[in-house]
């Protein structure tokens, strides 16, 4: 079982929360402090999934078409996080998302150009790792109005003026990623790097027993990375790795987590590792926990969560908001493949303090990779459930 | 309590009637000052409390001449331009038979976007299932008080008629706004998606208009105007609300001045009746005052019984003012319905501003009115004070200075009327002065009236006859104000008679010209004298190819709101026999109208060129698709229609300037020997399922015109009737007082051998030879009124010019009114004189 598909989900329906309870003005206002979007979980009782597409069997992916939506499934999402180096030496970190949700089954028709049954949400965040800056931002529309929307050929996802697109009819890469809000303003050219990576069953990510509660999800897990970055007047010439991840599905959450830790490393030496760490409401690790390597060739090497891949937090930061307290640090060690890594969040506070609360920043990391051998790298980490009321707490 | 105050109690509780009358006079005249404010503020807080929850926070707002603006803008805003708070909003109108005789307000949103502007459709705090909202084809939100109305609730689905369209529209969430601002404010409108709101109101693809938050510091107005394409235009959201409620404000001024009059007749009452109690007491007065009681005392007593009596009469006054409005208010609704914007009231709105207002006048007008005559009580020494003649030849001196005084007023007031400026309150000081010079001046007519038919007395009546007409002159310090307010009453009534006739005859005659289609077709709307809506180009298509259908006019009309200004923009394609429709005050109706059939320019309606000093060769400014474009004006044409103003033009030319397509309206010119009614009827059968549509014949319209027209003057028909009221009590008691003050001069005439039916007589003679004189001084003085209100205060208010026609039915009225007015005064203290002994009269000596 995938758990990656799990933990994405869980973030839908975050996203889901917010979404049904966007009282907050959909600007590129920086901060949202509140969190409104708890009083109306009820709504989302019992996901329905009928009329939507599932995914039921393994399916011949097509490319570059299925970079383009699914909106015949409930939720998808485009999910890029990187680090950049400027040309002066400043390091950066920066995670864009689009969210995708089909609000029904089926557009409710008429002649409206502004009539549809897709959502969306986008969060765009930008570390300054040199100057300790960090900014988030966040963005809801409807997908229509010409407001934001996904199409496959050529590829592109908008959200106002958040877009990922191709550059060329008939490929995805290189694929252009731009966004800006909170006086920042990201332009990045993305190159496909490693291929992608099929998670799970050939990319049928089976999440529960039944037939049909699975998603389909594929990956690029380092991505050479160029473009521009302004901060307030400041123009920055970057270079770096970014991390694609696609999931579209339709299956709804399973009872139990509270929240997860999730890891996407990049290593010196050129192999990737993704871990998860889900947590249950009483604070054990759920068993369902997982992790991968990627080769530096893009071959995938699953491994076994409690004896394959072992996760130790090693400090903890206090959100200065409620003084929530986040873990901050980890050893991660993968005990077969002789990895020891010890992972450092490149600022302690990369807290996005929008609709919905949650950590998510850019880490440094250093140790010993797959093989025993020294190395380093960088690599994007996600904390959820520390802060507030836990989803699943909401979701009741 | 002291002796004066226990001589003041006990002479007003002997003297009841007159109690009564005095309180009734100030309570008349607080009534309706408070029932016309009360009426005219709840629309108008109606009006911007609806406005403003609809505009919610918008600083600004993107409209377009063309009515519409390109939805595609939105987008460019957000994206193209960064602009944060922009927000798409579609508007329009319906009305449900679940909420008969409202206008309710469509209000067509995207609640992703509504944050910044609307936070009680933007979900969150106010819990709105928006995923739900989104993907309900059509649904509605409605605020709880609607729906309670509507009786109507989640998951019900609400009957509406939107631009002729019948629809059952899916209720898909209730608000609970928590504050009462919102909550009233919603109390007229429906919420939809912005997709809902476009496809039942026909607007795919448009917005009526987008609203901004342009806050310093996050951008600046430069930078949004240079965001805009040509064809649309940048205001204030604050403006546009004070330009619409700005409308009615001529409207409001010429209904306050009414109610004031209503005040002033008040006014007299009270002062006739002080007066009276003063002239009653005289000899207690002087003998108080031979007892060592100081001017100062007699004064402040006289002045605390009036404030008592201004007190009882204000508090019932107001009672009285808050029933009247409620009556009021819904006339006051519908004409601003029916003339200028759609507005619901849902109750009074009882501001204590308005209230205090109302007893400060109420009391004012009080101890102003008991002046004259508590200074006269307390000016005179102790054995003058006695003395009527005294007082009769004082008056009989101030008869020629009231009257040079009066002339002196009536010069100032037709100066200041000349001075040319379109101020109302201007206008309405100068009428005031006219009105008061020549109520100074009534004295000096009703003598001169009283000489002049003195001989007739003479011959008719002999002595008793000469008695009577003399008597007239005798008393004048008593007659005087009475004939006075009299003739001022009878006059406005006059004058606002005529104002009346004139203008409905104008219209009349206009519409004459006007209509010269054989049939007319629009929408049902919110709006009795305006066509909104689009028509439907197949219906439009259908009716036309009618057989018995010979030829048609089309008819595009839209209320433009333009920063302060206001017009209404209409584009025409005429028929050639409906080029006649137009009377042009300025410029030669061939020309002109061979000018509008090309192109080469605009007509205007003489209230657009009066309000703005256009004339034919000015430039008329327009914001067209392509940008903002000057056209000349080719003439002014009388027009009744707006208020504000009309801008007219070819439909080629419109077709030029904005890239809309729709028909407002439409006429019909049918076959030679074509029965009307008939063709109205087979068009109608032939309407599909689920659409209304307004067919008239000519002659249908034309009466229903006349029917809004005369609704509008409801409301000043009922004010008049109750300042005539006032002024009628008035003149009763004034007339009844005089002579129950001569009780000892009748008396002593009965005693030298008067039977009392020649009593009798001689009093009611007097007072109808007073109402006589008064009835034809009003004559004139009334025609004067009308002219001032129709071509001052009338053009001035509404920029349009009346034809003065005078009906002799509205002068006989008149007399007849002050005679019988009169006459009933007389009845009753000849009635009582008759009753009384010579003896009891005469006891007093």
């Amino acid at each position: 079982m995938d758990l990656e598909t799990l933990l994405r989900v869980l973030r839908l329906v975050a996203f889901i929360l917010v979404l049904a309870g966007c009282g907050n003005p959909p600007s590129h206002s920086a901060v949202v402090d509140d969190e409104p979007f708890l009083s109306l979980v009820e709504t989302l009782g019992g996901a329905d999934t009928v009329g939507y597409a599932r995914a039921m069997e393994t399916r011949d992916f097509d490319f570059p078409g299925d970079h383009g939506p699914h909106e015949d499934f409930r939720t998808e999402w485009w999910y890029v996080t990187g680090n950049l180096d400027a040309e002066d030496g400043r390091e950066l970190g920066f995670q864009f998302t689009i969210f995708r949700s089909s609000l029904a089954p089926t557009p409710p028709g008429g002649p409206s150009s502004w009539s549809t049954n897709q959502a969306y949400m986008g969060h765009f965040a930008l570390t300054d790792i040199t100057n300790e800056d960090f900014r988030a931002v966040e963005l809801f529309s409807r997908g229509g109005g010409g407001l934001a929307g996904a199409i496959t050929e050529p590829f592109e996802v908008w959200l106002e003026d958040w877009r990922l697109e191709g550059l060329s009819n008939d490929a995805a890469f290189p694929m252009r990623l731009t966004a800006d809000g909170d006086g920042v303003n990201l332009d990045l050219i993305l190159e496909s790097g490693k291929p992608y990576v099929l998670q799970g069953d050939s990319g049928l990510s089976q999440k529960g027993s039944e037939p049909g509660n699975a998603s389909y999800y594929y990956a690029h897990t380092r991505m050479p990375t160029r473009g521009q970055v302004q901060i307030d007047e400041e123009h920055l010439e970057v270079s770096g790795l970014a991390w694609l991840d696609r999931e579209w599905s339709t299956s709804a959450l399973s009872d139990g987590q509270v929240g997860w830790d999730w890891f996407a490393l990049q290593l010196s030496d050129g192999w990737d590792l993704m871990v998860y760490q889900l947590r249950r409401e009483d604070g054990s690790p759920d068993p369902l926990s997982d992790g991968v390597l990627i080769s530096p060739e893009g071959l995938r090497v699953p491994l076994e969560w409690g004896r394959g891949v072992l996760v130790e937090p090693t400090q903890t930061w206090l959100s200065p908001v409620d003084d929530a307290e986040y873990p901050s640090g980890w050893r991660i060690r993968v005990p077969e493949q002789e990895l020891d890594l010890t992972v450092t969040p490149a600022l302690p506070d990369q807290e996005l303090r929008v609709a919905f609360r949650y950590w998510e920043g850019s880490v440094r990391v250093s140790g010993k990779g797959p093989g025993g051998n020294e190395v380093s790298g960088r690599g994007y980490v996600e904390l959820t459930g520390y802060a507030g009321p836990s989803l699943q707490e909401g979701a009741k | 309590m002291n002796l004066l105050s226990r001589s003041s109690v006990r002479y007003l509780l002997k003297h009841r009637l007159q109690l009564i009358l005095s309180v009734l006079g100030v309570s008349l005249g607080v009534a309706v000052v408070l029932s016309i404010d009360l009426a005219i503020q709840s629309a108008q807080a109606g009006f911007r409390v609806s406005a403003e929850s609809v505009s919610g926070r918008a600083t600004h707002v993107i409209v377009s001449d063309g009515g519409y603006v390109d939805e595609s803008l939105v987008a460019s805003l957000r994206i193209d331009y960064d602009l944060a708070a922009v927000a798409p909003v579609v508007e329009g109108f319906a009305s449900s038979p679940s909420i008969p005789g409202r206008a309710i307000r469509i209000l067509g949103v995207d609640p992703f976007l509504e944050g910044p502007f609307r936070p009680y459709v933007a979900g969150g705090a106010s819990g709105l299932d928006v995923s739900r909202i989104l993907t309900t084809r059509m649904g509605v939100i409605l605020g709880e008080r609607l729906a309670g109305t509507a009786g109507v609730a989640e998951g019900d689905t609400l009957s509406v008629l939107i631009e002729g369209e019948s629809w059952d529209l899916p209720v898909v969430a209730l608000i609970k706004p928590t504050d009462e601002l919102t909550r009233s404010g919603l109390s007229d409108v429906i919420l939809m998606d912005i997709s809902g709101a476009q496809e039942v109101l026909r607007v795919s693809g448009k917005l009526s208009r987008i609203d901004l938050r342009i806050e310093d510091g996050v951008n600046s107005l430069a930078e949004v105007r240079e965001a805009l394409p040509a064809s649309v235009s940048l205001q204030r959201a604050g403006t546009r609300t004070d330009t619409m409620s700005g409308m009615i404000a001529a409207f409001d001024v010429n209904l306050t001045a009414l109610s004031l009059l209503a005040l002033v007749y008040g006014m007299f009452l009270i002062y006739n009746s002080v007066t009276f109690s003063v002239v009653q007491r005289r000899g207690i007065l002087g003998r108080l005052r031979a007892l060592g009681v100081t001017r100062r005392e007699i004064l402040r007593m006289i002045l605390v019984e009036a404030l008592w009596i201004g007190s009882a009469g204000v508090v019932i006054g107001l009672t009285l003012g808050f029933f009247l409005a409620q009556g009021l208010v819904g006339m006051v609704t519908a004409t601003i319905n029916d003339l200028y914007f759609s507005v619901a009231v849902e109750r009074l709105e009882v501001e204590p501003l308005i209230l205090i207002k109302s007893v400060l006048l109420g009391l004012g007008a009080t101890l102003l009115a008991a002046l004259p005559p508590a200074l006269e009580a307390s000016g005179a020494n102790p054995r003058v004070a006695a003395l009527r003649s005294e007082v009769e030849a004082r008056a009989r001196v101030l008869v020629p200075v009231a009257a040079g005084i009066g002339a002196v007023l009536c010069v100032i007031g037709a100066a200041v009327l000349l001075i040319p400026t379109q101020s109302l309150s201007v206008s309405f000081t100068a009428l005031f002065l006219v009105i008061t010079g020549l109520a100074l001046l009534t004295p000096a007519g009703t003598l001169m009236i009283t000489r002049a038919v003195g001989p007739v007395f003479r011959m008719l009546g002999g002595t008793l006859g000469v008695m009577a007409f003399r008597g007239v002159g005798t008393s004048l310090s008593r007659t005087a104000p009475a004939v006075a307010a009299l003739v001022v009453a009878v006059s406005v009534t006059v004058g606002l008679g005529v104002m009346i006739q004139s203008f409905r005859s104008t219209l009349s005659q206009w519409l004459d010209g006007t209509l010269q289609a054989d049939i007319y077709v629009s929408l049902p709307g919110p709006s009795a004298s305006r066509a909104t809506g689009t028509l439907w180009p197949d219906l439009v298509e259908d009716f036309v190819s009618h057989p018995e259908v010979a030829g048609h006019s089309t008819y595009r009309g839209f209320d433009l709101i333009r920063g302060e200004d206001a017009f209404r923009l209409v584009a025409l394609e005429l028929d050639p026999r409906g080029e006649r429709s137009f009377d042009f005050i300025e410029g030669r109706a061939e020309d002109v109208m061979a000018g509008f059939r090309i192109g080469s320019g605009v007509i205007v309606s003489e209230p657009y060129a009066y309000r703005r000093g256009v004339g034919v060769g000015d430039m008329v400014e327009l914001t067209a698709t392509s940008g903002v474009v000057e056209v000349p004006v080719l003439g002014v044409f009388y027009d009744y229609g707006s208020e504000q103003g009309a801008v007219m033009m070819g439909r080629a030319l419109y077709d030029r300037y904005f890239d809309d397509p729709g028909i407002t309206s439409l006429g019909l010119f049918l076959a030679d020997g074509a029965d009307s009614d008939a063709v109205v009827e087979d068009l109608l059968a032939g309407v599909d399922d689920g659409r209304a549509v307004i067919a008239r014949t000519n002659d249908n319209l034309r009466s229903a015109s006349l029917e809004v027209f005369d609704r509008t003057f409801r409301v000043t028909a009922v004010l008049r009737l109750l300042a005539f009221i006032v002024a009628f009590v008035g003149v009763l008691s004034a007339l009844a007082a005089l002579q129950l003050e001569r009780a000892r001069e009748l008396g002593l005439l009965r005693a030298i051998g008067l039977t009392p039916g020649q009593l009798g007589r001689l009093v009611v003679t007097q007072t109808t030879m007073i109402g006589l004189a008064a009835g034809v001084l009003a004559v004139p003085m009334g025609l004067i009124l009308s002219v001032v209100m129709i071509y001052v205060v009338n053009k001035r208010s509404f920029g349009w010019t009346l034809n003065m026609e005078i009906g002799p039915e509205v002068l006989g009225q008149a007399v007849a009114l002050a005679v019988i007015g009169a006459l009933l005064a007389g009845l009753y203290p000849a009635w009582r004189m008759s009753k009384t002994s010579p003896a009891l009269a005469l006891r007093g000596e």
